[in-house]
């Protein structure tokens, strides 16, 4: 059980379709690893499904089926699907919504010499979406958000001033707080971290680096 | 009418026998509903006909991986109608990758996850749970559904606080939850 579950009402913005793509990722990957609020989408998914049902019909052209009967020549039903047998192993740790952004030939990209990062590409999305691996018993940079921040742990954990997170747990962060965040003993820490805007650096280096960081250099 | 037993053995019916007849039913009762759904998130009619086409034949591709044990049709259908919307929305930007790769639907195989009670059970009580909800949390839940607004989008159309709106939500889903454990224990 999550001890840091999504709050219920970014649940239903997920469930609802209305999430852009970096956060409805965040959300996918915590409700596939936490029981509970799977259930809770489960929910949320069944009142939509009662919602269509209370519509009043909407009739269709005459020939609607007819064309789509014609299609289904086409279109094979597809056998069930099994769990992804292609898994990359160097991503052994990536739940199943996430392996589709795991491209071949993606690796890990040392940063300020701290962590780890792998930059995922959302088309159509402005969040900054990371993969984040953080060693045990290092830290990021103090910094602080400008915007919404959302945080999925993958593997490991780490603790901050507000707590300590562990897989599937998840952490959303409206930006003015300061935090930072150290991995926890054992495996590294891997985290998706999705970002409305660049973080703002607010340790030592930080006005000499934060240009940098805003033109997405670092 | 198609009561949630009746739906469940229309997919099945595709599944496994690719059964066109299932097929017409199913399109003939859920296409309707789909296209009004489209309709209220703003779409003209033309192109919410096109979305609810396109939803149906994804029920015919995916009937394999229904689990009436996980899901209701309906829920189930809603989910791929809520992808294909999403799809659509999103077709001049299309993204590099089918929504329905990631974009999770139902619990994994694996999971655990109680399965004492049946899904269309659980369906028909949320039917009903939905007819007890205050005025002030449907109108909530309805935007979010059909409009495909976030919870901050609702609070700044209803011009209430952001912590109005998700208090709604949370108390919505607590009387639902309260509900169906009830149910379940």
């Amino acid at each position: 059980m999550s001890r840091h579950p999504a709050p219920d009402e970014l649940l239903l913005d997920y469930a609802a379709g209305a999430l852009p793509d970096g956060p409805a990722l965040a959300v996918a990957l915590h409700v596939a690893l936490d029981p509970q609020s799977q259930r809770t989408v489960d929910r949320l998914n069944a009142i939509g499904g009662a919602l269509i049902e209370r519509e009043p019909a909407l009739d269709l052209d005459d020939s609607a089926l007819e064309e789509v009967l014609a299609r289904l020549d086409e279109v094979p039903v597809e056998p069930r699907r099994v769990a992804a047998a292609r898994r990359n192993p160097a991503f052994a740790w990536a739940p199943a919504p996430l392996v589709p952004h795991l491209r071949p030939g993606m690796d890990w990209r040392r940063v300020m010499g701290k962590f780890d990062e792998i930059r995922l590409d959302l088309p159509g999305d402005f969040h900054r979406v990371s993969l984040l691996r953080l060693e045990s018993g290092r830290g990021l940079p103090e910094h602080k958000h400008d915007g919404y921040e959302y945080t999925v742990v993958l593997q490991g954990g780490y603790t901050d001033d507000t707590g300590n997170y562990g897989v599937g747990d998840f952490a959303v962060g409206p930006g003015d707080h300061r935090h930072e965040p150290i991995a926890d003993p054992g495996d590294p820490c891997i985290a998706l971290i999705v970002v409305e805007n660049p973080i703002v650096l607010t340790g030592p280096w930080g006005r000499w680096l934060n240009p940098l960081v805003s033109r997405g250099w670092i | 009418m198609l009561s949630a037993d009746e739906a469940a053995d229309l997919i099945e019916a595709i599944a496994t026998r690719q059964d066109r007849a299932a097929f017409a039913r199913l399109f003939q009762y859920f296409a309707p509903r789909v296209k009004a759904f489209i309709v209220r998130s703003g779409a003209d009619p033309e192109a919410a006909q096109e979305v609810a086409q396109e939803a149906l034949i994804m029920v015919w591709r995916k009937a394999a991986s229904f689990d009436r044990t996980k899901a209701s049709a309906s829920t189930w259908l809603y989910t791929i109608a809520r992808n294909k919307r999403i799809d659509h929305l999103r077709r001049n930007n299309r993204p590099a990758i089918d929504t329905d790769d990631w974009l999770t639907v139902f619990a994994p195989e694996e999971d655990g996850a109680d399965k004492s009670v049946l899904a269309g059970q659980t369906y028909t009580r949320v039917k009903e749970l939905l007819g007890g909800l205050s005025a002030d949390q449907l109108v909530v839940i309805e935007k979010a559904f059909f409009e495909d607004k976030t919870h901050t989008a609702i609070a700044g159309e209803l011009k209430l606080p952001l912590g109005t709106v998700k208090s709604r939500i949370r108390l919505a889903l607590a009387r639902l939850r309260e509900a169906l454990e009830k149910d379940e224990s």
